[in-house]
């Protein structure tokens, strides 16, 4: 579809992107640091002790995990549409944002009237999200096979379930509803070290592998007769790419909850540049899910809202997930009118 | 690839869940010629081929690779020594050919290897002898049916096997583009020494084509031999139905046999 060079030139592009948008990232808050400054911070160069406490301390954290999870959801992303052979698959198909947020609303419900659970809560979303993700998996193999459109179907309907469990729990308990919003839209507001700790190993196993296993997903992108004729087993090989897609969506809705669309548009705009080929696909696409996701987040940082709470003197930022919503699925829109040829 | 012990099925019976549909068939092929599989709808033929490079597991005899048990095989050893074109191959959209074609490495590569210097000759001369090598950067799906086919050819052929497997490739192609698949059959089976196995529903290709013609008709060999032999009006009117005229041709000298119609009216 591109030739090599342009394919390596867009690359380039986004990575560049993605870069700056890191450094920006860092800069913009309620304290405008400019670009010098932050990168002079970065390198603990800095003489400013204030710049240093900014950039290092507070805001680089929330950047690193803009940096991860958008990384994290375009490839899972993309390798779900492998293994599902759907370009609507995307990370929440998956189960594990439904999956998290009901076991994280089950916590808030839970602890009601106890002390606020505090840094708990993340690791209750991560074994929640994980759980939805296996719940699918077990639900849709029939005698051990996975096959690609019973996966969809299963998984609508595990995530049917669970959302409606989430909207039973939430109703009774009307306490949870508050602190839940932010998970159920996903946000980045707020994120500290800690967060970043508790998504890198899940990132760290998570890309690599993903990255590695574009060659299997191009046999698996094959009829079935076809890959099986050139050796591949492909009951073994679908599993492994959906537990990969599950790992790296389960990583990313643990710290900032279930952002959609970044999943979906990231493959589906690496598809439209650089063909069908995995080797080509999966980084790209793992690369505009960071420039999708902080390009957003440098969005919503800076539309902060004053919630409509009289006492209230705080402005709010925007959660991530809201504006990938309201900005990203036109852009989607646009994107897939001109895909088709 | 000389030494190559060609397949050989003994006994093999094979189905899918309660239904066999290959009842304890041999079949032994010939190393550098070509044996057309031809037979009624739903007789095995397809299964024959499943059957010969494990697509399909044998409920009893064996098939033999190399003089080896085909079992005793992984997946991928089998597919460095048998490539397959199944009936209707499909590939993701934008996928280019040269795409496509480096995937008939994967056999050799694994997940993680990589296509090394043997693979790129591979995969180049595959796609020269499939005459495809102007077209090496298009997506498939913008090509003719042809050239299509000729890709799926190409990619089986730069697995480097020594055997080929082709279940109806000239279904959905137009005359032209039949005889042109059947003569880069043919070329192949010559320059390379390759044992080519076909299945095809038009007698009339396998009689031009074939060095021998195998008949299954429900699940058994009802005859077996060269084209002229085996393609006869009594065999027309049992196996398939129809009836027949015999002919020459006069390019080739070969006989046909040509169906004229259900013998009903």
């Amino acid at each position: 579809m591109t030739s090599a060079r342009s394919f390596a030139a867009l690359t380039l592009l986004a990575a560049i992107a993605a870069v700056v948008l890191f450094i920006l990232h860092l800069g913009l808050g309620t304290v405008w640091i400019p670009p010098d400054r932050v990168i002079l911070a970065l390198l603990d160069r800095s003489t400013d002790p204030t710049d240093l406490t900014i950039v290092r301390e507070l805001r680089l954290p929330r950047a690193i995990l803009g940096l991860l999870v958008g990384c994290m959801l375009g490839l899972s992303g993309a390798l779900l549409q492998v293994v599902m052979r759907n370009r609507l698959a995307e990370p929440g198909l998956t189960g594990v944002s439904t999956g998290g947020i009901l076991a994280a609303v089950l916590f808030l419900a839970g602890t009601w009237g106890l002390p606020p659970p505090g840094r708990l809560l993340p690791f209750v979303v991560l074994l929640g999200a994980l759980a939805g993700g296996i719940l699918v998996l077990f639900a849709s193999s029939a005698r051990g096979r996975i096959d690609p459109l019973r996966l969809i179907l299963t998984a609508v309907i595990v995530n049917a379930i669970l959302g409606s469990l989430t909207a039973i729990v939430m109703l009774r308990s009307q306490q949870a509803l508050g602190s839940i919003l932010s998970w159920l839209i996903g946000s980045l507001n707020g994120r500290v070290w800690d967060d970043v700790w508790l998504a890198l190993p899940w990132a760290a196993v998570g890309i690599p592998a993903g990255l590695l296993a574009a060659r299997a997903a191009n046999v698996l992108q094959l009829d079935d007769e076809s890959g099986r004729a050139l050796g591949l087993p492909l009951q073994p090989a679908r599993v492994a790419l959906f537990g990969l897609a599950v790992v790296l969506a389960a990583g990313a809705v643990s710290v900032s909850g279930a952002i959609a669309f970044v999943g979906l548009m990231a493959p589906n705009a690496a598809r439209a540049i650089a063909g069908a080929d995995a080797r080509r696909v999966l980084p790209l696409a793992a690369l505009i899910g960071c420039v999708l996701l902080l390009a957003a987040d440098l969005v919503a940082q800076s539309l902060s809202i004053k919630p409509p709470i009289p006492s209230s003197a705080y402005r709010v930022g925007l959660p991530v997930g809201a504006v990938l919503a309201v900005f990203g699925a036109p852009l989607l829109i646009i994107l897939l009118r001109r895909s088709i040829r | 690839m000389n030494d190559f012990e060609p397949i050989r099925l003994a006994q093999v019976s094979a189905g899918y869940g309660q239904r066999m549909v290959l009842d304890g068939l041999d079949l032994e092929l010939k190393q550098g010629t070509i044996t057309a599989i031809v037979g009624p709808n739903g007789s095995g033929k397809s299964t024959v081929i499943r059957a010969m490079a494990r697509l399909l597991p044998t409920r009893s005899g064996v098939v033999l690779l190399d003089g080896q048990d085909i079992r005793s095989f992984g997946s991928r050893g089998i597919a460095r020594l048998v490539s397959v074109l199944p009936q209707s191959p499909s590939s993701p959209p934008g996928l280019t050919v040269r795409e496509l074609v480096e995937l008939g490495r994967f056999p050799h590569t694994g997940l993680f290897g990589r296509l090394g210097a043997e693979g790129t000759l591979a995969v180049e001369s595959a796609l020269t002898l499939t005459g495809l090598s102007d077209f090496v950067e298009r997506p498939l799906d913008e090509l003719s049916g042809g050239e299509r086919q000729r890709a799926w050819i190409a990619l089986a052929l730069a697995q480097g096997a020594s055997t080929l497997l082709l279940d109806e490739p000239t279904t959905f192609l137009d005359v032209r583009h039949q005889f042109e698949v059947l003569d880069l059959v043919a070329s192949l089976c010559t320059s390379r020494g390759m044992t080519v196995v076909m299945v095809l529903h038009d007698l009339v290709h396998a009689a031009n084509y074939a060095d021998r013609v195998v008949v299954v008709d429900s699940g058994r060999i009802v005859a077996d031999g060269a084209p002229s032999a085996v393609l006869t009006v009594e065999l027309m009117r049992t196996v398939f139905g129809v009836a027949a005229k015999i002919f020459t041709n006069p390019e080739s000298g070969r006989m046909f046999c040509l169906p004229i119609g259900t013998g009903r009216s």
